[in-house]
């Protein structure tokens, strides 16, 4: 790849993209003024209901006490109002209803406001000063019938409004009235209000502008971001196929590589400008208008000032691997795409698949933690909101994970768009009429040795999903037998099974796609050996793991039933239920059929590191899953370079093997030597290993190696994997041909 | 200069399975050499040529240009190469002036360099008018002399002509052809594609005739006439191609 082409590309696109006015209108004009327009209309509404009168129609007011007034001049008295600039807003009508025959005050109301008359209707029945006045001599029933009545239209707006408004009136006159005859009976006025609730909020007006700063700003963010970068690239991708520039770009000398990180960069560029323009835009228009609300509610404690700079700076910060990422998916679905017609309906399934990602931090008591941190996007705005809130311990803990999960969601979406630009029938890609049968036959007629990529990635799909709805719908183990019965039927029906499946339905040769082939005895022995050296790491692994994000209490309560049973379960059984079982079954799927269709990527690292990271899927704790994804690395480089499956198994079941022999020392440590009922071998093993662990010193209860054994394991294991790197292992035809293109420019010197 | 030895494509396709687009084409051409591709709508040419420019990938036999492997040197089979084919358009959004420049840097050429080849090229193709002028304003005779003037850009030893004349009027065509021998008479070893007889019988010194991604016959002018003993080659071609429909029919 050459950085001159590369820039001659983006240079090139830009200047293209900055001659269309559909792009420019989108990118820069349409969020400029979008906000400003959108702030005004709403300002205006706001003052529109704000200031619009109510017409109300009071009947019976004459039967009121005089004091206080409800009433003076034909208005609302002004005392009655919170703002006496308000009384203008309850347009009163006193007039004295026609009753008919036969008819009551209720449907005189129900018509006039039927017929819009008024928007409130306020009936006192007659005698109501008398009541109040005998109120105030003896205790009356409260059911009497001579309290004011309130009509309106739940169904309408402004009819509400009326209520709302006449409802407050009335209530400050309540009061009024009540004040008043404890003041005639000469009684405290206090006596009424025996405590006046007062609110503070101690937050910071910083960290309250934070607080609010921080759940709208990322969600625009990525809302722009995402749009921001699709439109540019249907351009540059659907767009140039269409327009038949496409086949001249190819035969030029610019690598497709280069082209394809050309166009991504031109996407990118126009993903961040639009999603900081809008964000600009936004930040300018709220804080004018927000301010205005505050200034126009009566309490005036609502006031929201700018979003402080390092808020802007951490979202420009997080922007750029988020508009990496979108840049990238965008391109790899606008190269997928005929035209743009065609490219514009992605557009969708995209936004439906992100939303939910960006919405859920906005939800309350959302908070970051390993496994919202391992969400893709989501993970990022999490972050973010810890950082402009300036949690920057929690920030840094999580920052880890998030990084990890971006870069490698920024890196698989880079590498699809490349895929697809590497892709004949992508490129060139005609109107194929699509008939499921016919399809199916498809599959099984033109199948070949091995598994595609796109059956692979299938089979993991698949083999998740499995194992998610298998979980929801199983019962809670109560005796050991469950587990055995359980996860046997897990490994074996819904691993193994579908795996072998899909090799006999799909694949010519079923020896090839699971590596059914006898290894060279040396392997078989490296491959204990690397079981046993790793096993300190994998220890001090899963001690770090749980330091940095410890099990929650929850998680640790419902296993704790099911690590009993497992814990008084015979050492081995559980090594055959629990490291042979898993060993054959997971290997024959994950590096059996997956692998082995993963290979068709064209590079082993990123087959055995999209395999690994279908197996740490697969395990349902996190912190599990974590542990599982480094295991996945070392046995898929393991599978192709010994290019047999049984390696793979010898490895993984001794791996688990040990594991649960560690288990079980610690739980012979914690309960005493004489709790256990220990093996005459199990013994000897432990007081072999005895010297060799200590305790460890942040997780209490957890073994680790002590150093220096650690350092020999690793070195030991980092020799065998050299050495297994050193074995002849065959490479697919995508790979060769990979190599090829890296090094063609090589062979001509 | 070019050798094509046994180059086969074929697509898979959902309905019909496997198909053969391009079976077993061999050929060599050497410079100061127009080599034409002659064939109906459909036999396969412009697979051969888009393998030869590296665009697809050939799913059998192999192709060298100048010595490099059009499967394993993509990026040094283009430097080699000018490619012009009616699938390879103009930007709509640049100009003539600009698109010419874009793809010589694109070749690593820089500075005065570029700037005498680019003014030596639309000297020679009369393009000083258009020099300003968008691509999507321009006509189809102008854009395909932008096309030209791209593939040539970069002073390539080998050129591909596909359906080059595709949508011309005469006077522009007649003035193509004249470039196109012009840049045999120069050593250029050329491919010339076409589905027009009198193209290929004015201008190739070696004829392929192709159907259904078959050559059905390979030679000079001559050596077809004498072989096929037709001397209207309109009328050999006919024959050929019909020749070879009815063995696919009786098989």
């Amino acid at each position: 790849m050459k950085w001159s082409n590369i820039r001659l590309i983006l240079q090139r696109e830009l200047r293209d993209q900055f001659r269309d006015r559909r792009t420019l209108f989108m990118i820069a004009v349409l969020p400029i003024l979008l906000y400003p327009l959108m702030g005004m209309a709403y300002l205006q509404i706001a003052q529109f209901m704000q200031e619009h009168p109510v017409r109300v129609w009071l009947i019976g007011v004459d039967s009121l006490p005089s004091s206080p007034a409800l009433v003076t001049d034909g208005h609302i008295d002004p005392s009655l109002f919170s703002n006496s600039n308000s009384v203008s807003l309850v347009e009163l009508s006193l007039k004295q209803p026609e009753l008919a025959e036969g008819e009551d005050i209720a449907s005189v109301a129900r018509d006039a406001l039927a017929a819009n008359e008024f928007d409130a209707v306020v009936y006192f029945p007659t005698g109501m000063k008398d009541r109040m006045q005998i109120q105030s001599d003896e205790t009356v029933s409260d059911e009497s019938p001579r309290n004011p009545e309130v009509f309106f239209l739940g169904a309408k707006d402004r009819s509400r409004a009326a209520y709302d408004r006449i409802n407050q009136i009335l209530e400050r006159w309540r009061t009024l009235l009540v004040k008043q005859t404890l003041t005639d009976r000469e009684i405290p006025a206090t006596i009424a209000t025996p405590f006046r609730i007062q609110i503070r909020d101690v937050s910071e007006d910083a960290s309250l502008n934070a607080a609010i700063w921080s759940k709208i700003l990322p969600f625009i963010l990525i809302v722009w971001a995402l749009t921001g970068a699709f439109y540019p690239a249907i351009d540059i991708c659907a767009g140039e196929k269409e327009r038949g520039t496409l086949e001249t770009l190819l035969s030029s000398p610019a690598e497709r590589n280069e082209i394809v990180w050309g166009k991504l960069l031109t996407v990118m560029v126009f993903s961040v400008a639009t999603s900081l323009l809008n964000l600009f835009s936004l930040v300018l228009t709220g804080t004018v208008i927000i301010s205005h609300l505050g200034f126009l509610q009566s309490n005036g404690t609502f006031t929201v000032g700018p979003p402080p700079l390092h808020t802007m700076g951490w979202l420009v910060l997080a922007l750029l691997p988020l508009a990496a990422m979108f840049s990238a998916l965008a391109l790899a679905f606008a190269t997928l795409a005929r035209s743009s017609k065609e490219g514009q309906y992605y557009l969708l399934p995209l936004l439906l698949v992100t939303m939910p990602l960006a919405t859920l931090p906005i939800m309350p008591a959302t908070e970051i933690n390993l496994g919202t941190s391992l969400i893709p996007v989501t993970g990022v705005m999490l972050l973010l909101r810890c950082l402009i809130e300036g949690d920057y311990l929690t920030a840094l803990k999580f920052a880890g994970p998030v990084i990890a999960v971006t870069l490698t969601c920024c890196w698989a979406a880079t590498r699809w768009a490349v895929k697809q630009f590497n892709e004949e029938s992508v490129l060139f890609r005609e109107n194929e009429r699509f008939d499921v049968v016919v399809w199916v036959r498809h599959l099984f007629r033109d199948r070949g040795d091995t598994p595609s990529l796109a059956e692979a990635l299938m089979c993991g799909v698949l083999l998740v999903l499995l194992k998610f709805f298998a979980q929801l719908a199983a019962v809670t183990p109560t005796s050991w037998r469950d587990v055995v019965v359980s996860t046997s039927i897990l490994q074996i029906a819904l691993i193994a099974g579908p795996a072998l499946l899909m090799t006999i339905m799909l694949t010519g040769s079923v020896r090839k796609t699971l590596l059914l082939r006898m290894p060279r005895f040396s392997t078989l022995i490296a491959a204990v050996l690397l079981a046993f050296f790793l096993h300190p790491l994998a220890l001090s692994l899963s001690e770090f793991i749980q330091r940095l994000y410890p099990i929650s209490p929850d998680t640790i309560e419902q296993l704790a039933a099911f690590s009993d049973m497992i814990n008084n379960a015979p050492l081995s059984q559980k090594i055959a239920l629990m490291a042979l079982l898993p060993a054959v079954c997971e290997e024959l799927a994950f590096r059996g059929f997956i692998l082995s269709g993963l290979r068709h990527i064209g590079s082993k690292g990123m087959a055995i590191f999209v395999c690994s990271l279908f197996f740490a899927v697969l395990h349902s704790i996190l912190q599990q899953s974590l542990a599982a994804f480094f295991l996945g690395l070392v046995i898929g480089y393991l599978a192709i370079h010994t290019g047999s499956i049984l390696p793979c198994i010898v490895f993984h079941a001794i791996h688990n093997s040990l594991q649960l022999i560690a288990a079980n020392f610690l739980q012979q440590v914690s309960a005493g030597a004489a709790a256990l009922e220990a093996s005459a071998f199990e013994t000897v093993v432990y007081s072999r290993i005895e010297p060799l662990v200590v305790e460890s010193s942040v997780m209490p209860g957890m073994y680790v190696y002590r150093i220096p054994v650690l350092v020999v394991s690793i070195i030991a294991a980092g020799i065998l994997l050299y050495w297994f790197r050193s074995l002849p292992y065959a490479r697919t035809p995508e790979e060769e041909l990979q190599d090829a293109l890296v090094h063609q420019s090589e062979n001509v010197r | 200069m070019l050798h094509v030895r046994h180059l086969t494509k074929t697509y898979s396709d959902l309905m019909r399975g496997p198909i053969t687009a391009l079976s077993d084409l061999t050929l060599d051409v050497v410079e100061g050499q127009i080599y034409g591709l002659l064939g109906p709508n459909g036999a396969g040419k412009t697979t051969a040529l888009r393998i030869l420019a590296t665009v697809l990938q050939p799913t059998g036999g192999t192709a060298s240009i100048n010595g490099f492997d059009v499967v394993t040197q993509p990026s040094l089979v283009r430097r080699q190469l000018g490619f012009v084919s009616t699938n390879t358009a103009v930007y709509d959004r640049m100009t003539a002036w600009e698109m010419v420049e874009y793809f010589g840097r694109l070749h690593g050429l820089d500075g005065e360099l570029l700037s005498d080849r680019i003014n030596r090229i639309f000297q020679r193709l009369q393009m000083n008018e258009i020099r300003d002028t968008l691509g999507g304003k321009m006509s189809t005779g102008m854009k395909q002399k932008v096309s030209i003037a791209r593939a040539l850009i970069h002073d390539p030893p080998v050129l591909i002509f596909d359906e080059a004349t595709v949508g011309l009027d005469v006077l522009v065509a007649r003035s193509l052809l004249a470039i196109i021998s012009e840049l045999r008479d120069q050593g250029k070893c050329i491919i010339y594609s076409t589905h027009i007889m009198s193209e290929v019988e004015r201008l190739c010194d070696r004829i392929a005739i192709i159907h259904r991604g078959h050559v059905l016959s390979e030679g000079t002018l001559e050596e077809l006439q004498e072989r096929h003993q037709e001397l209207d080659f309109e009328e050999l071609f006919f024959q050929l191609i019909s020749q070879n429909e009815d063995q696919r029919l009786a098989q």
